[in-house]
């Protein structure tokens, strides 16, 4: 937790303290999920406090997308049990936020009616919406893109419209599936960078699924490593590097390095 | 510049086709002698045309008028019920089946039943475009509304969107380019609808004026009014053409 406590290895499969039972915003116990005869998830079991960012690791294929669906409500589950904020995850909430893996952008909508589509269907006031849209754009640099429509843009520039429309909405948590997944390493770069930024500004509770180890530990508090067939969490570690975060810095540290290399072990991929 | 050329260079080639085509119809017929009450020659079907131009352009009108009629109330059943089937999987397991069957019986063969039901006059022309352009349209709609991506409809979903607020502004707009597909195949199919109900028994519309040109040998009339009817319904597939402008997002996945 303190900077003075860390030590120069990673500290794999140390927990954290929960200091509060209410804090914990996103928790799952012993959850289990099958589609037909396939398992796709088995017992997971994790927790995510209010303002942490968490990040899911694993490879294709192991139940990441199923999980978050399942914690933003989309999807029932046969045992265990998903909460939000201590509630029973039942059906989609309006304090949540989800950015899907797909672009799912309305093809018939402008860039801006797209990005602004969530606060309208969430009855966001016009005031409200039309400043939060102008800022989001302008964070997104899209503002020059407003008119424009969906096909017209980049892979890239799609998915930052479809973060911005989930940011807009401004949640206390937010749930992201491999929201860069299409983007050359550059661009992830500097979107990972403006995510940083935003959420050390907005503070919310993030649970990010990436398949990207240096991406989890450049943004996260925690990475959860997942394995396939069954779906489960096979390793927790806590990223202990300091805040705020910094592009060069951060990277350059060892420590830094050190987490990537151990994720990358953990994850079986050899470098 | 080179784009301005080429679609002149368009125009001519459609013109002198078409020119050419004309000049061996009117030619060729004297030519080779082809009897008048066979194929008259284009001149003098223009003649018989303008010389009845008044009573063809009301028979047009009234034909219009069924066609119009039964398109529209084509669109309005064919759009409800594609809706409803959509909804409700009741419908789909009982109507849709259905209309799936009757899909396949060849509706000029109810022709003579729409007049022993309507009578000889209007309703039954109307009641034949009906039958002709309502088919299409609940196929497409129902395939419309189908259709809408199934990611859409979660990411709706996961922002609570009501069903009221998913229809209007996801489900319709995506199933609006399939619905104008099938307005696109309705619209002529209509007025074939119309013209064989006005064949096999009326008193009015462009149907009946060739029933009567045909009793008294006048081939030239009857090719006018086959060119109207033609020309009618190329005027209605250019408005549907311009409607479907406004959907330009057809096929567009992003
Ligand atoms: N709706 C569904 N019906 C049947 N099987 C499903 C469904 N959704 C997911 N699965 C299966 O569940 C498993 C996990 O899928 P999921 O999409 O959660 O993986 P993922 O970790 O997100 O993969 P990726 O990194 O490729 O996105 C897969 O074997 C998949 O085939
Ligand atoms: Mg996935």
């Amino acid at each position: 937790m303190s900077a003075t406590a860390m030590k120069h290895e990673p500290h794999p499969g140390q927990e954290r303290p929960v200091a509060d039972a209410a804090a914990i915003h996103i928790e799952a116990k012993g959850l289990n999920k099958a589609f037909g005869k396939v398992k796709a998830l088995e017992d997971i079991n994790f927790g995510i406090r209010n303002q942490e960012f968490v990040s899911v690791l694993g490879p294709s294929g192991c139940g990441k997308s199923t999980l978050l669906r399942i914690v933003a409500g989309l999807i029932p589950y046969e045992s265990g049990i998903a909460t939000i904020k201590g509630e029973k995850v039942l059906t989609p909430r309006p304090d949540i936020g989800v950015v899907f893996q797909t672009n799912n952008m309305l093809p018939w909508l402008t860039v801006r009616g797209n990005v602004e589509l969530g606060a309208r269907i969430r009855n966001m006031p016009a005031a409200a919406r039309d400043s939060a849209v102008d800022k989001i754009l302008e964070v997104m640099s899209l503002t020059k893109f407003a008119d424009a429509h969906p096909h017209q843009l980049s892979g890239g520039m799609r998915q930052r419209a479809s973060i911005g429309q989930a940011l807009v909405l401004d949640p206390p948590i937010l749930l992201m599936d491999e929201p860069f997944g299409a983007l050359d390493a550059l661009t992830r770069d500097k979107l990972n960078v403006e995510l940083l930024r935003i959420w050390q500004e907005h503070r919310k509770t993030v649970m990010l699924i990436t398949h990207s180890i240096a991406e989890a530990v450049f943004l996260s508090d925690r990475v959860l490593v997942m394995a396939d067939r069954p779906g489960k969490i096979i390793e927790e570690v806590v990223i202990d590097l300091p805040r705020p975060r910094n592009a060069a810095a951060t990277r350059a540290m060892p420590k830094f390095g050190e987490y990537v290399a151990y994720l990358g072990k953990v994850m079986g991929v050899t470098s | 510049m080179s784009g301005v050329s080429s679609r002149l260079a368009a125009y001519v080639q459609v013109i002198s086709f078409f020119g050419a085509f004309l000049l061996f119809w009117e030619y060729g017929v004297r030519y080779f002698e082809v009897k008048s009450y066979i194929l008259p020659p284009i001149s003098s079907i223009a003649v018989a045309v303008w010389e009845s131009k008044d009573q063809i352009f009301e028979h047009s009108m009234y034909t219009l008028g069924e066609v119009l009629i039964g398109f529209t109330a084509a669109v309005i059943v064919g759009v409800l019920l594609g809706m409803i089937v959509y909804v409700s999987p009741f419908a789909q397991r009982t109507i849709y089946p259905l209309v799936t069957a009757l899909q396949t019986t060849p509706k000029s063969a109810l022709a003579p039943l729409m007049i022993v039901w309507f009578g000889y006059g209007f309703i039954s022309k109307v009641a034949m475009a009906f039958l002709f352009a309502f088919f299409p349209i609940v196929v497409a709609t129902l395939g419309g509304f189908a259709g809408t991506s199934k990611n859409l409809e979660e990411h709706f979903r996961a922002l609570n969107a009501g069903p009221w607020r998913t229809f209007t502004t996801l489900r319709l707009p995506s199933a609006l380019p399939s619905f104008i597909d099938g307005c696109r195949v309705a619209m002529p199919l209509a007025m074939i609808g119309a013209i064989i109900g006005e064949l096999v028994g009326s008193d009015r519309g462009l149907g009946n004026l060739i029933m009567l040109g045909t009793a008294s040998s006048r081939t030239d009339l009857v090719f006018g009014c086959i060119i109207v009817i033609t020309l009618i319904s190329l005027v209605l597939y250019a408005l549907i053409e311009f409607a479907a402008k406004s959907v330009w997002w057809r096929g567009i996945q992003v």
